[in-house]
């Protein structure tokens, strides 16, 4: 995400597709679609409890979700 | 004159003061820090996370410097390298674009490797300003008396009011971060 808001990252994508610590990277500095995986638990109320997100979003839908974004927020800023 | 040297032990009586030129610093006092550790959460998240369970990872770039040993991580649960007094950090980067009243951030720690307590409370809140993405943080700090590494544990956790409120992360630069310093013998 750049600083002004407008999303430059498939990262700010995912976490709009699902709350919740629903996914990691196998190399977090190499933040691509291919090194994306569901984590196993999460955090609710003190105790981890299985993933409710079952399966990866396509990296299709993930790249639509993403410009989806960025053209709400260009038509927001006069883009 | 140039004064290089005084021999401040020859113009008193009695035990001369560290302070005052005595050669007992090393004996007198204990040694410095030892042990000093920083870990961040890579990856963003949005909503809850009681505790923050995943992408925590050790700082590694821009000239980190570990110090002694350190914590060890396992599913958002930091476990200590060895008994002391040890303060805890817990530094959060909260982004919206909207509003959230209550960001609730907590160190928790247990003493029998059960049950948590909240060592720390902090809170924020986000008022979109400029119609725009809107930044804040929250920052707790604690410090824990680890009479037992096996018992005594901590974790970390964010409770929004907004689900839509994003918690950052990032490999590079640390925005939502831990750090340990162990202050002394328990």
């Amino acid at each position: 995400m750049r600083k002004d808001g407008r999303p430059d990252h498939i990262e700010d994508a995912l976490v709009v597709i699902h709350n919740k610590q629903w996914f990691t990277w196998t190399d977090s500095k190499n933040k691509i679609y291919a090194n994306l995986r569901l984590t196993e638990k999460v955090g609710v109320d003190g105790n981890l409890v299985d993933n409710t997100v079952t399966e990866l979003p396509t990296e299709s839908a993930v790249n639509a979700k993403l410009k989806e974004l960025q053209d709400a927020w260009d038509a927001a800023n006069g883009g | 004159m140039a004064l290089s040297k005084i021999d401040v032990a020859n113009m008193l009586t009695g035990a001369t003061p560290v302070a005052n030129g005595g050669t007992a610093i090393t004996s007198g006092f204990k040694n410095g820090i030892t042990m000093a550790d920083l870990w961040r959460i890579t990856t963003a998240f949005t909503d809850d996370a009681t505790p923050i369970a995943s992408n925590w990872e050790r700082a590694d770039t821009y000239g980190f410097g570990q110090l002694g040993t350190g914590m060890t991580e396992s599913s958002g649960v930091f476990t200590f390298p060895s008994t002391g007094i040890y303060r805890i950090s817990f530094h959060v980067y909260i982004y919206l674009n909207g509003d959230d009243r209550l960001i609730e951030t907590k160190i928790q720690t247990t003493t029998d490797n059960s049950s948590y307590n909240n060592l720390s409370d902090g809170v924020s809140f986000i008022q979109q300003t400029g119609g725009a993405l809107t930044y804040n943080n929250s920052h707790n700090e604690g410090i824990f008396d680890v009479t037992n590494t096996t018992t005594h544990k901590c974790r970390f956790t964010v409770a929004v009011g907004n689900s839509s409120t994003a918690i950052a992360g990032d490999s590079n630069t640390s925005g939502t971060y831990v750090t340990f310093t162990r202050l002394g013998d328990t």
